[in-house]
């Protein structure tokens, strides 16, 4: 199958070469062209002509805004892709964002997909991510074989926007369980106690968790090099706190870590892995 | 002065009315038609735009919702004017929204204010407001004489912005200073004690404040009749939070007030006094 691929960053290049691998041709786009270097597809000089060549493309970008330019602005892909193609963006946005694509491009018969993926760096590369979808379940199905290239847990969550609020439900389990992983490792280091004895034996106990199993062993380790930006989580517990307060649900948790995302921020970590929230701790 | 005045509600209404009581040539508009006749009755004149009320006036005040809707009024005063025309804006908006307004508006020759306000319909039909000015000196002189018919006491905090910033901090203060005395009450009458007595005697010391006194006064009475609704309230805390999130900036108190007021509008209370937020506790703790 013809497989378009815009947003070739850290979780992007490796899924785009799983398809690749797989057997489907790809067309990728950059707003950086170096960026496509080295990668086994044609490169196309926009959005709009990478959509007239594929059945299906993909995006994985930052924002909300960013999505909205690549699908819908001038050049973008809603001037390329033909009726019945699929758009899949596998990026992290509002579901607002989200469900306002989706109504723009129906206008022209082309299906939307939010698809927002769980698993990092390590996932993608890995392609066990997993793959929160949103929009019709036929189109899920027509897509399902590409996906399954990319993740190993598909769940059709629900309509269009459904895929994004998962996504953020996600991110509120997620992160803040880094802070919770940080709150006791700094407890257990100010009481004068091993923090990798304590991280391995809470491992065997109801307080085991894959966040304490990798965000704990960095901060036990103090590897702070991402993984995942930090900067980007502090992205997405914007969207969160907006989505919260737009359905007026009180998420009081998720307002302190957010909190600690915006101290963590102002120390310049942004770049750095989510394990800094230990750091922002000891400041 | 010949001065226009855009958005007629709770605010604009009483302030509208009290530069007209100040000698001041008032022109009038409002989306909505009929909020204009109270003021065309004490002797406004009315227009059909913005554009069209800024036409032939040296200031241009505004009192509306939210920043796009500022935003929308202040184009079409720049349509309707030469250079050399101060606008001033006294709604509460981002302080990032009032600068780049002021950037688009200073490319028209327009030289904009914010000068958002504290102190309710109350002090609105006194005319006893705070005003929090953001600007240049030229606009706070030209505007000042307008501003001491509306207000009392009247600061001129820094440049285009710092008025915002200044209300911001405002809300700040105020959100958690409500949220505060509520818990207090909370505290008193689940241990069996009369929070009567204990406002009594919090007033003559440190905890002292004015929202203690007047705020605390109407949740014994438990008078919840919007003063300042919590809807508002809200969203001035939204403004705070977003800011703070584009700056890096950690801010734990102002985040945990906010999801209390987010809970009051998800449950009902917006349309209540911000001092509702006592029923939220109650009915938390099961205490109704």
């Amino acid at each position: 199958m013809k497989v378009g691929f815009i947003g070739l960053g850290a979780m992007g290049r490796p899924m785009a070469l799983h398809l690749q691998r797989a057997g489907h041709e790809l067309f990728v786009w950059a707003r950086r062209p170096a960026s496509a270097a080295g990668l086994p597809a044609t490169l196309c000089a926009t959005p709009a002509e990478l959509g007239r060549h594929c059945e299906v493309v993909f995006t994985i970008i930052t924002s909300s805004a960013d999505v909205e330019a690549v699908a819908l602005g001038s050049n973008g892909l809603l001037e390329g892709m033909a009726p019945d193609s699929v758009l899949i963006d596998c990026s992290t946005i509002a579901p607002d964002a989200a469900r306002h694509i989706a109504s723009k491009l129906a206008e022209k018969g082309i299906h939307f997909l939010d698809a927002p993926v769980s698993g990092g760096t390590q996932g993608a590369i890995d392609a066990t991510l997993a793959i929160m979808a949103g929009g019709d379940a036929a189109v899920l199905e027509r897509v399902r074989p590409l996906l399954d290239c990319l993740g190993k847990r598909i769940v059709h969550i629900g309509p269009n926007g459904a895929g994004q609020v998962a996504k953020a439900c996600n991110q509120m389990i997620m992160v803040a369980a880094i802070e919770a992983a940080a709150e006791a490792m700094r407890l257990a280091a100010a009481s004068g106690v091993d923090c990798a004895k304590v991280r391995q034996a809470l491992a065997g106990g109801s307080a085991a968790s894959r966040v304490l199993d990798v965000m704990g062993e960095r901060m036990v380790k103090r590897d702070f090099a991402a993984g995942i930006d930090a900067r980007l989580h502090h992205k997405d517990f914007g969207l969160v706190l907006e989505a919260a307060r737009k359905s007026g649900v009180p998420v009081p948790l998720t307002a302190t870590v957010a909190q600690q995302l915006n101290a963590l921020m102002a120390q310049g970590w942004g770049k750095d892995d989510t394990a800094s929230l230990l750091r922002v701790l000891e400041a | 002065m010949k001065i226009a005045f855009i958005g007629l509600g709770i605010m604009g209404r009483p302030m509208a009315l009290n530069l007209l009581k100040g000698g001041h040539q008032v022109t009038v508009w409002a989306r909505r038609a009929e909020s204009m006749q109270p003021l065309l009755d004490a002797g406004a004149i009315a227009a059909a735009s913005p554009t069209e009320a800024a036409r032939g006036n040296e200031l241009v005040i505004s009192m509306v919702a939210d920043a796009p809707d500022v935003a929308e009024v202040m184009r079409g005063v720049a349509k309707g004017t030469g250079s050399g025309l101060v606008a001033v804006d006294m709604s509460t908006i981002a302080p990032a929204a009032a600068r780049q307004i002021g950037v688009d508006l200073a490319a028209a020759g327009v030289d904009f204010m914010d000068a958002p306000v504290s102190g309710g319909e109350v002090g609105a039909i006194a005319g006893t407001l705070s005003i929090m000015a953001g600007g240049s000196d030229a606009a706070f002189a030209k505007a000042k004489p307008a501003f001491e018919c509306m207000g009392k006491n009247i600061v001129h905090v820094g440049a285009s912005g710092a008025g915002q910033v200044a209300k911001a901090a405002n809300q700040i203060v105020t959100g958690m200073g409500v949220l505060a005395v509520a818990e207090a009450f909370a505290f008193a009458a689940k241990n069996g004690v009369d929070r009567n007595r204990v406002r009594e005697a919090l007033l003559g010391g440190f905890a002292y404040s004015k929202i203690l006194e007047n705020h605390g006064q109407r949740m014994l009475d438990r008078n919840f009749k919007p003063g300042f609704k919590s809807w508002m309230h809200e969203k001035d805390l939204n403004i705070v939070m977003q800011t703070a999130h584009e700056l890096g900036l950690c801010l734990p108190g102002s985040a945990a007030t906010a999801q209390m007021f987010n809970a009051m509008v998800g449950s009902g209370m917006g349309e209540e006094d911000s001092i509702a937020v006592l029923k939220l506790l109650e009915r938390l703790s099961g205490q109704e």
